[in-house]
């Protein structure tokens, strides 16, 4: 953690052609290894637009510094190297799906590294297992459900070692048990050393993340734990935001007069909270 | 289950006036609906031998774990696919029946990310498009439009005249909830609504979703997010591996627990709450607001 870390971006502008404001706009971000990182804010709040710049898929309009995995993402070599470097999961994963099968999907990345296949066979066995693919694996995109598809991608960009990966709603079509196991993959990938930069709407997940940053127009106007954002309720409720529903219920109970020591963000941290006030 | 009086009473060929929403809802069965999808290979049975009911005005959960075919029974029940085996009966009718093409075109689907298929020049256009098509008179379809863009919450006078593609993400998924509803859906199939939605704009179609249950549409949703289902939908129906393993009331039981984790679901946090407070799931609230009525 002492080193410098992986994703470190300050004063980025970024607008999109023919826009009138930007989407991004001095934006600060800096994610160290072994670092997961949630990344909330409202539709349009600019998230999907910093999945793309971390990942040196986009020229950012400026900045006093924007690197990945230490290369500079305002040249073109810097953002070319950060494309191999940095694993990116968009948010549509019909997008990102390419190959004829699925573990012809999986393999893709590995193959344009020029792995041998040896290697490439093994690594993709690991995946699909992973992920529960298995079954699936000489099965065509174009037949799977959104979960499975949603699954396939994240095992392709998984598949290729990485120090970033920067998921934009990864879980977004999946089951609770498929949420539960990405949260377990991003969390052993985390403690594998990987900065992760997670997008989601879903504010549970954002609860487990080692740290929270709030975006509003393209601006950060959160960083800090989870516990200190979903405590601003206003500037939840501004941003377009909710709490856990722990929390939400907690609050609930306060309008009604009924005040809970501290603000519960889990099932059993509202269990304790209700059993210390009854 | 209504009886054929219901069809009689669903004019064919003439759409109804737009306006609130307000016509009854439609009741739906499906009576040993199987379906497999043609892959190079072999056929990948996607539904098999799937028969529910579902009453007029009453809305069901659609649950099951990724691939166990709630996308592909929305869309044979809206008659995108038709089943290789068994029904889909719509008031009653079945597909040899008169009048069904019409009924049929009183079952709207909200696809899976609709805003991947605005593509009109406004706002106004989109929503229109399936009016028009239906050869409704421009004066009604004008208002149909009107009243849906209302109903989503999206003012004509602000957003009619946009373009679909300058609104926010979650502009657009009620835009073309919008277009859905201005035909005037008895039936309400919904694939996933909330994927990427912020919890602010899921609140905002909570409460639409909620306004059209209250006007009598029939509504099926299929989703992944337990608690949404749970706040919304009076009955759940579980699908494993294209057939059906549950349909009726929700069940909190140790059985009922299993089942849902057996489909990769879990019970939804009112009922996991209630039960570890030691009180009847069943009677578990629906809404913060009621469960901190219940508690305080």
């Amino acid at each position: 953690m002492t080193d410098a870390p992986l994703v470190d971006i300050s004063g980025l502008h970024y607008r999109y052609a023919g826009a009138q404001a930007d989407a991004l706009a001095d934006l600060e971000l800096e994610v160290h290894e072994g670092e997961f990182v949630a990344v909330v804010g409202a539709n349009g709040s600019g998230k999907s637009t910093l999945a793309r710049l971390i990942g040196g898929l986009e020229k950012p309009a400026a900045a006093r510094h924007a690197l990945a995995c230490g290369h500079d993402l305002l040249v073109e070599g810097g953002r070319m190297a950060a494309r191999r470097d940095v694993g990116v999961l968009f948010q549509n994963p019909e997008n990102q799906l390419v190959a004829q099968c699925v573990e012809d999907d999986v393999a893709f990345g590995l193959e344009n590294l020029a792995w041998p296949a040896a290697d490439i066979g093994r690594r993709v066995d690991e995946m699909l297992a992973r992920f529960g693919l298995e079954e699936l694996r000489r099965r065509e995109p174009h037949m799977l459900s959104g979960g499975q598809k949603q699954r396939t991608a994240l095992a392709g960009v998984i598949a290729v070692p990485r120090r970033v990966l920067v998921l934009d709603e990864p879980t977004a079509m999946l089951d609770p048990a498929g949420r539960d196991e990405v949260l377990t993959a991003v969390r052993e990938l985390r403690d594998e050393g990987l900065a992760i930069v997670y997008i989601t709407q879903e504010m549970d997940e954002a609860v487990g993340a080692d740290r929270v940053v709030a975006l509003e127009r393209g601006t950060e106007v959160y960083a800090g734990d989870a516990g200190g954002l979903f405590a601003d309720v206003a500037l939840v409720r501004r941003l377009g935001l909710g709490l856990p529903a722990a929390g939400e219920l907690a609050l609930a109970l306060a309008e009604q007069g009924r005040d809970l020591p501290g603000l519960p963000l889990t099932m059993d941290e509202l269990l304790d909270a209700l059993g210390g006030a009854t | 289950m209504s009886g054929p009086e219901a069809v009689a009473g669903a004019t064919p060929d003439k759409p109804r006036m737009p306006g609130a929403p307000g016509s009854a809802g439609m009741s739906l069965a499906c009576g040993d609906v199987s379906f497999s999808y043609e892959e190079a290979r072999a056929p990948i049975p996607a539904l098999c031998d799937v028969s529910f009911e579902l009453r007029a005005g009453r809305s069901l959960a659609l649950m099951g774990a990724s691939g166990s075919g709630k996308s592909t029974l929305l869309q044979v029940i809206r008659g995108l696919d038709a089943p290789e085996t068994g029904a889909v009966l719509l008031d009653g009718a079945g597909p040899a029946d008169a009048g069904y093409a019409a009924l049929q075109r009183e079952v709207g689907l909200v696809f899976q990310a609709p805003e991947l298929q605005l593509f009109a020049p406004t706002a106004r256009d989109d929503v229109a498009f399936g009016p028009r098509r239906l050869g409704w008179p421009e004066a009604q379809v004008t208002s149909a439009v009107d009243t849906a863009l209302d109903v989503v919450g999206l003012p004509p006078a602000r957003f009619a005249e946009r373009h679909p593609y300058a609104l926010s993400g979650g502009e657009q998924r009620r835009l073309a909830l919008a277009g859905v509803l201005a035909m005037r859906p008895r039936l309400l199939l919904l694939d996933e609504p909330f994927v990427s939605l912020d919890p602010g704009t899921r609140r905002q179609l909570v409460g639409i979703l909620e306004r059209l249950k209250a006007a009598g549409v029939t509504l099926l949703l299929a989703t992944h997010d337990v608690d949404l289902a749970w706040a919304l939908c009076d009955e759940l129906l579980v699908l494993g591996e294209g057939r059906v393993v549950a349909a009726g009331p929700w069940d909190f039981s140790t059985a009922g627990g299993r089942l849902l984790a057996a489909n990769r679901l879990r019970e939804p946090f009112f009922a996991e709450l209630w039960q570890r407070l030691g009180r009847d799931p069943r009677r578990a609230p629906r809404t913060a607001a009621e469960a901190a009525e219940a508690l305080s």
